[in-house]
């Protein structure tokens, strides 16, 4: 027991001196400080907390002072990304919208003096407004109106052409509706009196004349580029084709149903060599009913047949066409409403043609005036075969004119036209015409 | 009676075969100065081959956009032709 009891007090007193080694001399056993010890310390702790606030207001500036730069910056961002929107605004072109449209067309008045009647009349008043509507590059509408005010007061009104223009490709484009003849130039292109030349068609590409007026059917249409400088355009067209006439004449006038099974068809194909230089030539045919006669009267159908070249010649001041077109239809059994009863009509003959040149007269010296200055010369003939009351019709005609240019759509024109007819009896014509034409 | 059907069959026929290289493109909104040159030329050369060549003042972007395809169609004028005219006239329009 005794012994065990030395042992433990032994084991005690070495842990407890080991313990005592092991805490720290001054803290386990705290001696006074002196006064100066204390200030020394009071001193160093004051200097590092000055230190600590000197680095504090140091990083205070340096934060305010970067927080300035970033606001410069900010503003200078905001200032340049305002000047590049500024500059693409100028670069760029505002945007269009998918459907956008047009109000065109034209309008003319005129008067004209006819030394046959020995009269002179205000006239020729006639107001075509025309509407273009195109979604993107896809499809274009156009339809034009033609209003003309008569000689006894009445307006005539009529849809010159309402189509679809589908646009297929570059080199397609589908037409659908009623559009202007595509058979020559005169129709489909001279006809509006402020691209016209004179204030009239030429002789036999009027109505009643050889040109086809309008159809109602489709069309598939284009131009096609061949090498740098050369076009070949095409115009292949369906429709529902001519009727009778009361003249015994296929007429040609934009039917909006067909009178038999037979649908027209042709086109014209023209080849621009160089694209002030174009040569075209066209064709149309169409089946004619006429009426069954009694017993053995026949035929009781006729074709209608039309072809024709064409050609232009548009380099500088000048402006140089020519056309000829044939009109034809064989023979055919009508009704005569003079007598009341069914005739044979025999072969009817078309022919008309003109060549016409217009020249921009340049300026002379001072004279900016002459530039606006265009003397216009044509001749043509009408011929006829196969109807008396057509062929009354049937003549020469000299144009010539002066046209001063207002504006490159607005005219003002005087012209002299004399018509010397192919039949005796029918005495010769001169007419002075004055007009004024506007496009837009 | 037989021409006629003949006719359109082809018409159909080619019709068909060019529908799928339509090109619905809207119009580009940055101008190209390549296209700008062409155009001005093909504008010279094609606008007054039937009437008076219009100053671009006459009309705005819009319409112009409008009567080129107008003329585009009664003209037989290739549609790439055309786009460069556009591009010409639209140039042309533009405020400084
Ligand atoms: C094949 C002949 C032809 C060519 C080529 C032609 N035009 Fe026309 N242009 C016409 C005819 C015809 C009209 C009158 C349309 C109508 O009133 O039905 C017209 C009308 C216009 C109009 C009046 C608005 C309108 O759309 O009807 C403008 C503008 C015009 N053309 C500009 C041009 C420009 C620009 C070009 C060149 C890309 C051009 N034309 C090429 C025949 C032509």
């Amino acid at each position: 027991m005794t012994h065990s009891r030395k042992l433990f007090s032994a084991v005690s007193l070495i842990v407890f001196v080991a313990a005592l080694a092991a805490l720290p001399t001054d803290s386990a056993w705290p001696q006074e400080p002196t006064n100066k010890q204390l200030l020394e310390r009071i001193e160093t702790l004051e200097s590092e907390l000055r230190n600590l606030r000197d680095l504090l207001l140091t990083n205070m500036k340096t934060a305010e002072q970067a927080r300035e730069k970033a606001a410069v910056a900010e503003v200078k961002a905001i200032e340049a990304t305002k000047a590049a929107h500024e500059l693409e605004k100028q670069t760029a072109y505002p945007s269009i919208p998918d459907t956008i449209w047009h109000l065109a067309g034209y309008a003319s008045a005129g008067a004209e003096f006819r030394t046959k009647a020995n009269e002179w009349d205000f006239g020729g008043v006639q107001f075509n407004p025309g509407f273009h509507f195109q979604y993107k590059d896809l499809i274009i509408f156009e339809a034009e109106l033609e209003m003309e005010i008569e000689a006894d007061g009445e307006t005539e009104f009529e849809l010159e052409y309402s189509q679809f223009d589908i646009l297929l490709h570059d080199y397609a484009t589908l037409v659908v509706g009623k559009y202007l003849s595509p058979i020559g130039q005169f129709k489909e292109r001279l006809h509006p009196s402020w691209i016209n030349k004179f204030s009239n068609a030429p002789a036999g590409f009027g109505h009643d004349g050889a040109q086809p007026d309008s159809e109602v059917g489709v069309q598939l249409r284009g131009g096609i580029p061949i090498g740098e400088r050369s076009t070949l355009t095409y115009v292949l067209a369906l429709g529902n084709g001519p009727r009778m006439g009361h003249e015994g004449n296929a007429e040609f006038e934009g039917f909006g149903g067909d009178d038999n099974k037979n649908k027209a068809f042709g086109g014209r194909i023209a080849f621009l060599p160089m694209p002030y230089l174009e040569i075209g030539g066209s064709f149309w045919k169409g089946k004619l009913d006429g009426i069954e006669g009694p017993g053995e009267l026949l035929p009781t159908s006729a074709y209608a047949k039309v072809w024709g070249v064409d050609g232009a010649f548009t380099r500088n001041a000048f402006d140089v066409r020519f056309e000829y077109l044939k009109n034809t239809r064989g023979p055919i059994n009508s009704f005569d409403e003079d007598h009341g009863e069914v005739e044979m009509l025999e072969k009817l003959s078309l022919e008309a043609w003109y060549a016409q040149i217009a020249y921009r007269l340049p300026q002379f010296g001072n004279a900016s005036f002459t530039e606006k200055l265009e003397p216009v010369f044509r001749y043509g003939e009408f011929r006829v075969k196969g109807s008396h009351h057509l062929e009354e019709q049937a003549h020469k005609r000299y144009n010539i004119g002066l046209n001063y240019w207002l504006a490159p759509s607005a005219v003002a024109r005087v012209g002299l036209e004399i018509r010397r007819f192919f039949e005796e009896e029918i005495q010769n014509e001169t007419l002075v015409q004055l007009q004024v034409a506007y496009g837009f | 009676m037989k021409t006629p059907m003949i006719f359109t069959a082809i018409a159909l026929a080619g019709l068909v075969g060019l529908i799928p290289l339509a090109a619905y493109s809207a119009h580009d909104d940055v101008p190209d100065p390549a296209q700008i040159a062409r155009g001005a030329k093909a504008w010279a050369q094609q606008c007054g081959r039937c009437h008076n060549i219009r100053s671009p003042s006459e009309l705005t972007d819009e319409e112009w956009l409008v009567s080129t395809t107008h003329m585009r169609v009664r003209g037989n004028i290739p549609g790439n032709v055309i786009r460069d005219i556009q591009a010409f006239l639209r140039s042309s329009n533009k405020k400084e």
